[in-house]
């Protein structure tokens, strides 16, 4: 599905991610934890294609294509979705128009018939109830006067929606009450498929319980250190990030 | 010393006098037209026009022959409501349509009664003389309409009044607005006329509107600024608030190679309120003008006004926005906001908020910003899949399209909306 080989990357030539190497099959979820400022919510930028960032080494492969040489629409209609920590608030663009739009421009990239307004309104009704948000936000601008845990689960709505095949979420589970973050593990496990796969970016270990990972990644100074199984969230809760030779400004 | 520039022939030589005309306002229009001879073209050195003063070259295209011909008809955009068509100027009772249920009255100024003529040459207008174009409304204007929304009655639909200009030449509609006490009612003025491009201006309409609003009475205002590029187009609102009386405006602006819209409101005694919004694009080699006046001279007075414009292309945008807070106008409370897009390198913005406070018991804010299209509200369309030059697209009109969906008329917001699409359609974005 996903072939990371070597990524560097920077901002205003700082460099940030210093030789990414992962790899994620169809049907598994990764997920990449860390300490502050170790590089998790750039990588996941990099990934949707972010130009504030800079590629300056290594290759990123989506199935069969480079997804380094596409612009950020295009790999969203390949199927990369990106969660944001901090979703933006549109006023003045409705989510209505926005979700129709979007979905629109996915289909008839992949050769699909565009929706018609009642079918859209269905899709859009029934996925809304799913993340327990109520209908009437479909008529308000995007994340207008949302509240941080009403973005996020509208960030998986849009999810919901899309049906990406690799879905990225960057910290979705910060800032979130245990029923939030039900709301949101029910998401993206009602998404879980052979052919789907999804790279959670988190800071605790909290969301695992909810989302059980296949493999665990410790993120550092640009890099991942350790790799293991699920386990190996467990014990950084237990321990923290020093006995891996790293300090976690957070923990501290 | 360089002479003074004076206003193209065109616009100076006058038609003989109305004598329906009641005694006063042909006495004020001699007046004014005694002064044509000294009444000089703004320059950029004068503060009002700076930014405009270029724009008024277009002006020297215009021709005198207006002949008044051509018959006039409702436009057909969908704005329903009872309605006054105006053609260069002039009153076309055939067509159109007003209420048959006495609400309203619509007066021709020849046949004013002695008060109802009283206060419409009692006006303040008559005293100014830093509006130049006003003047030359007093000066050539043949008619004028007296438009009366009774004592205490609401008006069930819009009237929408609608001034055409097809023709060649200068025309000066004047309307007078007296809503009486307790009366309510909705106005849509609607610019239309001579639509597609051409490379010169050959029409002007300078119009004059005064709006007089006695004690509770409410009243909303609609501008729609919608005629073709040829027609330039210069226009007053002067609004008087008598206690307690609430004024609404939402203007929509759509460029031309000369607009300018000058939008006072005198909050005369306490308790008035005024809400002024405002929309305004332009692109190409377009030109817009909204200079704004509030003047709180009575205490507990409220305004509140909010303008945005897009300008794209190299077209360019003026927002003057005056709040003047007089001595006695204690516990006043005034909010003014713009916030301005622009849409590429060449287009221009020139935004000024103008406060002037000589009361110590008010509140009084402003906000002002210039920006373009929010990379990160762009970036989070496009993680969506959503093409580029869509997502600009839907982020432009957003701009504006809350300000739109305050226009508490359906019709008028469908039209607006429909216009922006094919304004941001229209433009680079």
């Amino acid at each position: 599905m996903l072939k990371i080989r070597n990524l560097h990357a920077a901002i205003d030539g700082t460099p940030i991610l210093k030789g990414i190497d992962l790899e994620v099959k169809p049907g598994e979820v990764h997920a990449i934890m860390g300490p502050n400022g170790s590089g998790k919510s750039t990588l996941s930028q990099v990934l949707a294609g972010n130009e504030d960032y800079e590629i300056t080494d290594g290759e990123i492969i989506l199935g069969d294509k480079n997804l380094l040489e596409m612009p950020t629409e295009q790999r969203a209609r390949e199927g990369v979705f990106l969660a944001f920590q901090y979703p933006v608030e549109i006023p003045g663009v409705s989510n209505l128009q926005f979700l129709k739009t979007a979905l629109n421009s996915i289909r008839s990239y992949h050769g699909q018939e565009e929706l018609d307004a009642a079918t859209f309104m269905r899709l859009a009704k029934e996925k809304i109830k799913q993340v327990n948000l109520d209908p009437a936000f479909l008529k308000r601008g995007v994340n207008e006067g949302f509240s941080g845990g009403e973005k996020k689960r509208n960030e998986i709505m849009q999810m919901l929606m899309l049906e990406p095949r690799l879905a990225i979420l960057d910290e979705t589970d910060s800032g979130l009450d245990i029923d939030a973050l039900k709301v949101v593990a029910d998401g993206v496990n009602a998404l879980r498929h052979p052919e789907r796969s999804v790279i959670m970016v988190t800071h605790y270990q909290r969301l695992l319980d909810y989302i059980v990972p296949d493999y665990v990644h410790v993120l550092a100074k640009g890099k991942i250190i350790k790799s293991g199984g699920k386990e190996l969230a467990l014990e950084l809760e237990e321990k923290g990030y020093g006995w891996l030779g790293i300090e976690d400004s957070a923990n501290a | 010393m360089n002479a003074v520039k004076k206003f193209p022939e065109a616009l100076l030589c006058t038609a003989p006098q109305n004598s329906r005309l009641c005694e006063a306002l042909q006495k004020l229009q001699q007046n004014a037209r005694a002064q044509l001879d000294t009444l000089a073209l703004p320059t950029r050195k004068n503060e009002d026009w700076r930014y405009s003063a270029a724009a008024l070259s277009h002006l020297d295209t215009l021709s005198n022959n207006s002949t008044g011909q051509g018959a006039a008809e409702a436009a057909s955009d969908g704005v329903s409501g009872y309605r006054l068509v105006l053609r260069n100027g002039l009153w076309q009772k055939d067509a159109g349509e007003l209420p048959e249920n006495h609400l309203v009255e619509v007066i021709s100024f020849e046949q004013l009664n002695e008060s109802d003529a009283a206060l419409v040459s009692q006006s303040t207008l008559y005293q100014r003389s830093d509006l130049p174009f006003a003047q030359l409304n007093t000066a050539h204007f043949s008619e004028g309409l007296f438009i009366r929304i009774k004592k205490n009655q609401r008006l069930d639909q819009p009237l929408v009044i609608q001034y055409d200009s097809e023709d060649q030449g200068a025309s000066y509609p004047k309307l007078f607005v007296l809503a009486e006490s307790g009366a309510q009612a909705t106005l849509i003025e609607e610019f239309t006329g001579a639509s597609g491009e051409t490379p010169a201006c050959t029409v002007l309409t300078n119009s004059v509107t005064e709006l007089r609003l006695q004690p509770q009475s409410q009243l909303t205002l609609i501008r729609l600024d919608l005629a073709g590029e040829s027609v330039a187009h210069t226009g007053l609102t002067l609004a008087q608030l008598q206690r307690d009386s609430r004024l609404e405006t939402h203007c929509a602006g759509f460029g031309g190679k000369l607009r300018r819209h000058d939008l006072k409101v005198a909050l005369a005694e306490p308790g008035a309120e005024c809400k002024l919004n405002g929309v305004c694009v332009t692109l190409g080699q377009q030109h817009y003008d909204n200079h704004t006046e509030i003047e709180h001279i009575a205490s507990h007075c409220n305004s509140e006004e909010n303008y945005r414009c897009i300008a794209a292309d190299s077209s360019r945008i003026v927002f003057n926005g005056r709040i003047h807070i007089h001595r006695d106008a204690q516990k006043s409370n005034g909010a003014m906001n713009n916030r301005n897009l622009l849409l590429s390198n060449d287009a221009e913005i020139d935004t000024k908020p103008e406060l002037e406070i000589y009361a110590d018991d008010v509140k009084c804010a402003h906000g002002t910003t210039i920006g373009q299209l929010n990379e990160e509200e762009l970036f989070y369309l496009l993680t969506r899949g959503i093409p580029k030059d869509q997502a600009a697209t839907m982020l432009t009109l957003g701009f504006v399209v809350e300000l739109v969906y305050q226009i508490p008329d359906e019709n008028v917001r469908t039209l607006v909306e429909q216009k922006l699409e094919a304004f941001i359609h229209a433009a680079h974005v």
